[in-house]
């Protein structure tokens, strides 16, 4: 069931990456892709009736399995790190042009080409 | 925003993505894999009782090193973008004196928090990242109680540099001297103790402790840097 | 467990309707619930690190750059659709009258200028929304709620072009086109559908000289150029109202206008 949310939600940012058109909502889309991703890796490692990896001694019991939330810790900060410089480079954008849509920058964009004559 | 076809065309390549990946996943059996190599093991092998801080921190160490180097990456990236438009005065962040007063209220118990998850990371949930990142915060929460004026006079930003780049280093040296002598990495610095107990697992806690200051004055940098910038998004 | 499953179908649900948002800022809010709802999920999920990493940093460190880039503290905020010489955009800066005014008034009060370009029906509500402060851009005051004009700075008349002939809309006429003013194709504006009414800098932007006859309408009656503020900033609305009249005592009005509408 997390796995399919997961996927879910994954499928759910990359529409609204494609869909919206002001630049900060395709950015917390972004965000939203990654976490779909990452609840998907957290879901694969638990198991039914499993308990938290975190014992002195281990009974034998179920455990959840700790490989995929260590590599999923990585892939937190990360993400982090991407939103952080994608949102700075959306400011300069902005400040450049002066809006958050996304069309209308292309087409000034277009606009600033046709004037100079080329790229 | 009209519906456009190439919304449409959107909408269906997302749906078949996503159903093609739901069928492949229910479509294979849910072995339960061994796993007794991570959960059994580390108790002896490595002494830390937090089975998830042995495998980010002992068995898949690399993988650490590089997250804290891309995490570096972005600190370097938004100060050297935001860099150029500081504004030197900065009005408060917060015009109510009850959010002052408790956000100055709530500092002290950020960094505790964050000292108490980077010491006891081997030994329950928690670890390096998560501590640096709520002492952040806390810095945060004072900028908003006193002003980032005030802030940037007490906590010099050459310190906070300093902090960062010696973490770093001192991480990078920890993980990288090994290599060239032949040995894996250094995980019997300090000695592995008792399971549970607050000294034990070997390196561990000295690398939640590293990775914790570099994030703390990392992420500081970049809060900074948004505060500070006087764009115009 | 029932909780664990109700949790994670309120995830999308949750997503959805922050992404759906047409504020900005009500939708960082909501990406922010989303994280919080899915850390509790890693909990329900027994990966207690991976929860409290998602807490601190998609809950504390992300929502709080992104409401940190799009605060609104020390700027005024302006939008505007391109007007030919009163908001004109060139390479990297902005000039025209009404820029000039605009950014004279924002160094008088000591704020930072932030203009945005948006289209010219959105101006009035966003403005009333609250999601700026001025308005700006040609803008024609006509007989909207919510929102105050202040004393026109210059003077304008409207023309109504294309549509059926003497379709001019009904009630106060006002400056009324789709999209971007820079979108606008002079070619097929004249036999366009829809009317389309223009204030006069634009108009004689798009103005050509083989029409068909009568495509033009020329409303009577006497207009002006003015700015757009929240019906709740009296405080604003006078302290514009007060600086454009400076300018008008002072003769700086008029050297301003020649300079930009020469």
């Amino acid at each position: 069931m997390a796995f399919s949310v997961g996927v879910v939600l994954f499928g759910i940012g990359l529409v609204a990456i494609a869909i919206r058109r002001d630049l900060v909502i395709k950015l917390l889309a972004l965000g939203l892709t990654n976490a779909g991703s990452i609840l998907c890796l957290v879901a694969v490692g638990d198991r039914p009736d499993a308990r938290v990896p975190i014992c002195a001694v281990c009974r034998d019991a179920i455990y959840a399995d700790p490989l995929p939330q260590a590599l999923v810790l990585s892939a937190i900060v990360i993400n982090f790190a991407i939103l952080a410089l994608a949102l700075v480079f959306v400011m300069r954008l902005v400040e450049q042009y002066h809006s958050t849509d996304s069309r209308h920058i292309e087409d000034l964009v277009q606009r600033d080409l046709d004037a100079r004559g080329g790229p | 925003m009209r519906p456009r076809p190439f919304h449409l065309l959107a909408i269906v390549c997302t749906v078949c993505v996503v159903l093609v990946v739901l069928l492949a996943f229910h479509s294979v059996d849910p072995e339960t894999a061994p796993h007794a190599t991570y959960v059994e093991r580390p108790v002896a092998e490595t002494g830390a009782t937090n089975r998830v801080a042995s495998v980010y921190l002992n068995y898949r160490l690399y993988d650490s090193l590089l997250e804290i180097l891309v995490f570096f990456v972005a600190v370097l990236g938004v100060r050297f973008y935001l860099g150029a438009r500081e504004r030197p005065d900065v009005p408060p962040l917060a015009e109510s004196e009850v959010v002052r007063t408790s956000a100055a209220l709530l500092f002290p118990l950020a960094v505790l928090l964050g000292v108490y998850l980077a010491a006891l990371g081997q030994i329950s949930p928690g670890g390096g990242f998560g501590a640096g990142v709520i002492a952040a915060s806390g810095l945060l929460l004072t900028s908003i109680a006193l002003g980032i004026d005030a802030i940037d006079r007490r906590i010099r930003r050459n310190a906070i540099e300093r902090i960062e780049r010696g973490a770093l280093l001192v991480l990078l040296l920890l993980m990288l001297l090994p290599l060239p002598l032949g040995h894996p990495a250094f995980t019997d610095l300090l000695p592995k103790g008792a399971p549970g107990a607050v000294l034990s697992s070997g390196a561990i806690p000295l690398y939640n402790v590293l990775i914790a200051l570099k994030v703390v004055a990392g992420a500081w940098l970049i809060l900074r840097s948004f505060v500070r910038h006087r764009g115009e998004i | 467990m029932i909780a664990r499953t109700a949790l994670l179908a309120l995830l999308p649900i949750v997503a959805v309707i922050a992404l759906t948002q047409r504020r900005r800022l009500t939708a960082i809010i909501g990406m922010g619930l989303f994280s919080f709802l899915l850390a509790v999920s890693y909990l329900l999920l027994h990966a207690p690190d991976v929860a409290l990493t998602e807490a601190t940093i998609g809950l504390g460190l992300i929502t709080a750059i992104y409401v940190l880039a799009i605060r609104r503290t020390g700027r005024l905020t302006i939008v505007a659709d391109e007007a030919p010489g009163l908001f004109v955009r060139e390479g990297d800066r902005i000039v025209g009258l009404e820029h000039e005014i605009l950014a004279r008034f924002a160094r008088h009060l000591g704020l930072d200028l932030s203009v945005q370009f948006v289209p010219h029906r959105d101006v009035a509500d966003l403005v009333r929304s609250g999601e700026a402060d001025v308005g700006a851009g040609g803008w024609v005051p006509g007989e909207e709620a919510g929102v105050f004009a202040t004393r026109p700075h210059l003077d304008t008349a409207l023309f109504t072009v294309g549509g059926a002939e003497g379709e001019a809309g009904e009630g106060v006429p006002r400056v009324r086109y789709e999209g971007y003013f820079a979108d606008l194709d002079p070619k097929s504006l004249y036999t366009a559908e829809t009317p389309v009414t223009l204030d006069l800098a634009r108009f004689l932007a798009v103005r050509r000289s083989d029409v068909p006859d009568g495509s033009v309408t020329r409303h009577p009656q006497p207009r002006g150029y003015a700015f757009v503020v929240n019906e709740r900033r009296r405080d604003l609305h006078s302290a514009l109202d007060a600086y454009i009249e400076r300018l008008r005592e002072d003769g700086e009005l008029d050297r301003l206008t020649r300079r930009f509408l020469a």
